[in-house]
């Protein structure tokens, strides 16, 4: 497909990259000032990952590894956790606990990673 | 009554896949498990006329069958039909008719085809025939057999009855094999099946009734009747595939038990279904009459079917509201005892040999058969005979009555009762997409009473129900549903392009953008117009840019055509082209400015695009055209939160929720935006849905 991967995800963090540059993306980017790096795995955490940086200081969402120094908090998902996470299908917290979402830097930090930050996708 | 009948298949709702095709066996359900049931229920009522006839019965086949599930089951259905006693009241005055046509079916299944036409004379004659093989669940078990075996190979009914009743493993494989949509429905579900093994016991068990009981008005005395047989034989030939999908679940069934018993299984199924039939029966107990009651049977057991159709789609659900659902757990409450049952029946009939059983029990049967005649006699036939031609009469000339009675007993009571007990639709919405529906049967029924007698399966195939369905999912705002509900259309209709492009775009929702490729592009390789720009081998690997460009082409070839542009936008959202998508959605209205879902998609685009102020003008548009429309409520719920503007949001949300309290995704934007509007006090109530609570607290 010419510009679009397989992962559900994309979809997603593109609509957060647009969203973002809105007031309200502008409001959640001075709420959360930080800086988040995502991996998500098509079927399972740790393969074939793609890499997003959800750049919540800048209001930027960029694909690739961070490089601006070490994100705050890099969460790994399966493609189908993060849109149920994103969309409040699945609560973080839950989640965390069952090994859906793996977690690692400052816990403070992941703590507010929510699916508010989100948005919604809209249904045709 | 053949009228009465084909209307019965007329106003048939979805399920009509299975039960439209032998309407007459609805009415033969009524009748004879009304028999069957007051049988069962009769040796639990001591002061029922009929009560020595039943101890009878029972203790008569507990001598020779100890292992027969009759008399087991018999006091397993005490609790449920307990409480049923003013329900049975009615059903007692009903009870010789119920015997006879149960001792008419016993007759005729037994029966080698020659001696058959015995039974077309006076049925006092019929009664003293010392023919009885035992109890009428195990007959009805070798009958649906026979049955099976028959239509499979579409010769007529009667003659074939005894010889093929013994259907090998083999031949059920093989029936299984040709089964045509019926039973690829239920390969369908074949995972589910398994998952929900205790839904499905009682699901098959509807088929099993339907089936097994066509044939019950066939030994009836009444010259005329047997002509509406004759007929309708033909009608219940296309009803083959329905017999099928009961022969794969069935199969199943006993795979999963690993008991080749099979009057057990009938037995129990019929049993369970005459159960279910009775719970819904008591809620219209105040139809007392035997006319009234049989009338009722038939909406019931149709009923019945509809409800297995779609509790098949609600079998794909796990939702644990559904699971914990009332109608579940009654479900549940069945087959456990079913399958209790089974079991205790399964080892003991699967040491013994099944034909010397039989034959036990043919020699048992006799002095059964006597006492039967006797009691029946006693109850003077005579009456019975005419009680029984009064009520066909009446049925024939007061057909439009009933049709009219039937299609508000669905569509209010059975509507309702599937909103609340199994719905994932308010009740409401599911109601309006069922009376459409509805208008489309009662057109299929006049076309089917223009030409009398001759069976019209395609406007009664399933598709259109499972299509209505699914559009009535996703106008709710729920695209896993309506996929579902889409699937099953499109495995009757593939070439339906309602259907495919309804696939697509809820694929293209639920973020699959293969699968949602895959759809669009059927969509253009079955057009009429269109067909031609397709290429059999791109059909292998699909591209992106393949398909849209094919689209662009289509687009070129006939602008003035508003589905082509339609299709072009979702492609668009696909790859996330929403300038492309919106130009297009925008195109397409200028051609087709009141189709509400287009405002829909033109609103979801652009909201998807970050112009949500224009989306709640698109909105407001649908809405203005369709205000019902659950999807665009949510919609306009989402934009506002994507705006920041969460107050008015949860209004839009709690509005969306009131119409159709089953759609998740609203719940869960609901409880995201509360958070973030920092109305955690109504949390709570969100959590526990109480919508009373936020209706009140955001009203719109």
């Amino acid at each position: 497909m010419a510009n679009s991967t397989k992962l559900k995800s994309d979809a997603l963090l593109e609509l957060m990259k647009q969203h973002l540059t809105t007031d309200a993306g502008k409001q959640i980017t001075k709420k959360i000032g930080l800086v988040y790096q995502i991996n998500i795995a098509p079927k399972k955490i740790g393969f074939d990952e793609v890499t997003y940086v959800v750049d919540l200081k800048k209001g930027e969402v960029t694909k690739g590894s961070y490089e601006g120094g070490k994100p705050d908090a890099t969460f790994s998902f399966k493609d189908d956790d993060f849109i149920k996470i994103a969309t409040g299908k699945m609560n973080p917290q839950l989640a965390f606990m069952r090994g859906a979402m793996k977690v690692k830097g400052s816990l403070s930090a992941a703590q507010k990673f929510t699916p508010d930050i989100f948005p919604k996708p809209s249904k045709m | 009554m053949r009228e009465l009948v084909t209307g019965g298949a007329a106003c048939a709702v979805p399920g009509s896949s299975s039960s439209s095709s032998n309407p007459l066996g609805a009415l033969a359900n009524a009748i004879i498990g009304s028999s069957s049931k007051t049988q069962e229920r009769l040796q639990e009522i001591p002061t029922s006329t009929a009560a020595p006839s039943g101890s009878h019965f029972y203790s008569e086949t507990n001598d020779h069958l100890s292992a027969l599930p009759g008399s087991e089951f018999g006091n397993s259905l005490l609790q449920p039909h307990a409480q049923g006693s003013d329900f049975l009241s009615g059903f007692r005055s009903a009870n010789q008719n119920g015997f006879a046509d149960a001792w008419d079916e016993i007759q005729h299944q037994n029966q080698i085809p020659p001696h058959f036409d015995q039974f077309h004379g006076p049925r006092p004659a019929a009664l003293p025939q010392p023919t009885l093989d035992g109890p009428p669940q195990r007959v009805l078990s070798s009958f649906l057999h026979s049955f099976v075996g028959s239509s499979h190979g579409s010769i007529p009914f009667r003659p074939t009855s005894l010889p093929l009743l013994g259907l090998s493993e083999g031949d059920k494989q093989c029936i299984r094999d040709r089964s045509s949509i019926m039973a690829r429905h239920f390969f369908a579900d074949k995972s589910e099946d398994f998952i929900n093994a205790q839904v499905n016991a009682l699901l098959s068990s509807l088929e099993i009734d339907s089936d097994a009981r066509v044939k019950g008005p066939l030994p009836g005395r009444f010259q005329e009747l047997e002509d509406y047989w004759n007929e309708s034989q033909g009608m219940v030939r296309p009803g083959a595939p329905a017999v099928d999908g009961w022969i794969t679940e069935y199969s199943q069934h006993r795979a999963a038990h690993g008991d080749p018993d099979a009057w057990a299984h009938s037995f129990e199924q019929q049993h369970g279904a005459n159960g279910w039939a009775s719970e819904f029966e008591k809620e219209q107990s105040q139809l007392t009459s035997i006319d009234q009651m049989r009338g009722v049977n038939i909406p019931n057991l149709e009923a019945m079917e509809q409800t297995r159709m779609l509790a098949h789609t609600l079998a794909q659900n796990n939702d644990p509201k559904f699971q914990n659902s009332k109608f579940l757990q009654f479900v549940s409450k069945m087959s456990r005892g079913e399958l209790i049952i089974d079991d205790n029946q399964v080892k003991p009939a699967a040491s013994g040999d099944w034909a010397a059983e039989y034959q036990q029990q043919y020699t048992g049967g006799p002095s059964w058969a006597d006492e039967f005649a006797h009691n029946q006699l006693s109850h003077g036939p005579e009456q019975w005979v005419n009680e029984f031609s009064t009520e066909r009469e009446q049925h024939g000339s007061v057909d439009d009555q009933w049709v009219n009675e039937f299609s508000k007993l669905h569509v209010d009571d059975w509507a309702e009762e599937f909103g609340q007990q199994v719905g994932e639709n308010s009740a409401d919405n599911w109601a309006n997409a069922y009376d459409e529906f509805m208008n489309e049967q009662v057109a299929a029924k006049q076309r089917l009473d223009a030409s009398r007698g001759v069976y019209v399966f395609s406007d009664m195939n399933p598709y259109v129900g499972w299509r209505l369905l699914g559009i009535a999912h996703a106008e709710n705002d729920d695209d896993q549903q309506a996929i579902a509900a889409m699937m099953r259309a499109q495995e009757a209709d593939p070439a339906n392009l309602e259907v495919l492009l309804s696939l697509g775009v809820s694929h293209t929702n639920e973020l699959e953008q293969a699968a949602a490729l895959k759809y669009l592009y059927g969509w253009l390789r079955n057009h009429p117009k269109y067909g031609t720009l397709a290429t059999p081998e791109l059909s292998e690997s699909l591209y992106y840019a393949d398909v849209s460009r094919l689209f662009i082409e289509a687009s070129q070839m006939f602008p003035e055509d508003a589905d082509v542009h339609i299709v072009l936008g979702v492609l668009y959202n696909l790859s996330r082209e929403y300038d492309k998508a919106i130009e297009s959605f925008q195109t397409a209205l200028k051609l087709r400015p009141h189709d509400y879902s287009l405002w829909n998609k033109l609103g979801a685009t652009q909201a998807n695009s970050v112009q949500s102020a224009d989306a709640i003008l698109a909105y407001q548009q649908a809405l203005d055209l369709k205000p019902n429309y659950v999807r665009a409520w949510a919609n306009m719920g989402i934009s506002y939160a994507n705006q920041g503007m969460y107050e008015e949001s949860i209004r839009y949300y709690v509005r969306a929720l009131a119409m159709n309290p089953k759609a998740d995704n609203a719940w869960q934007y609901l409880r995201i935006s509360l958070s973030s509007a920092s109305r955690n006090d109504m949390l709570e109530a969100c959590d526990s849905r109480n919508l009373d609570v936020l209706q009140k607290e955001f009203p719109l």
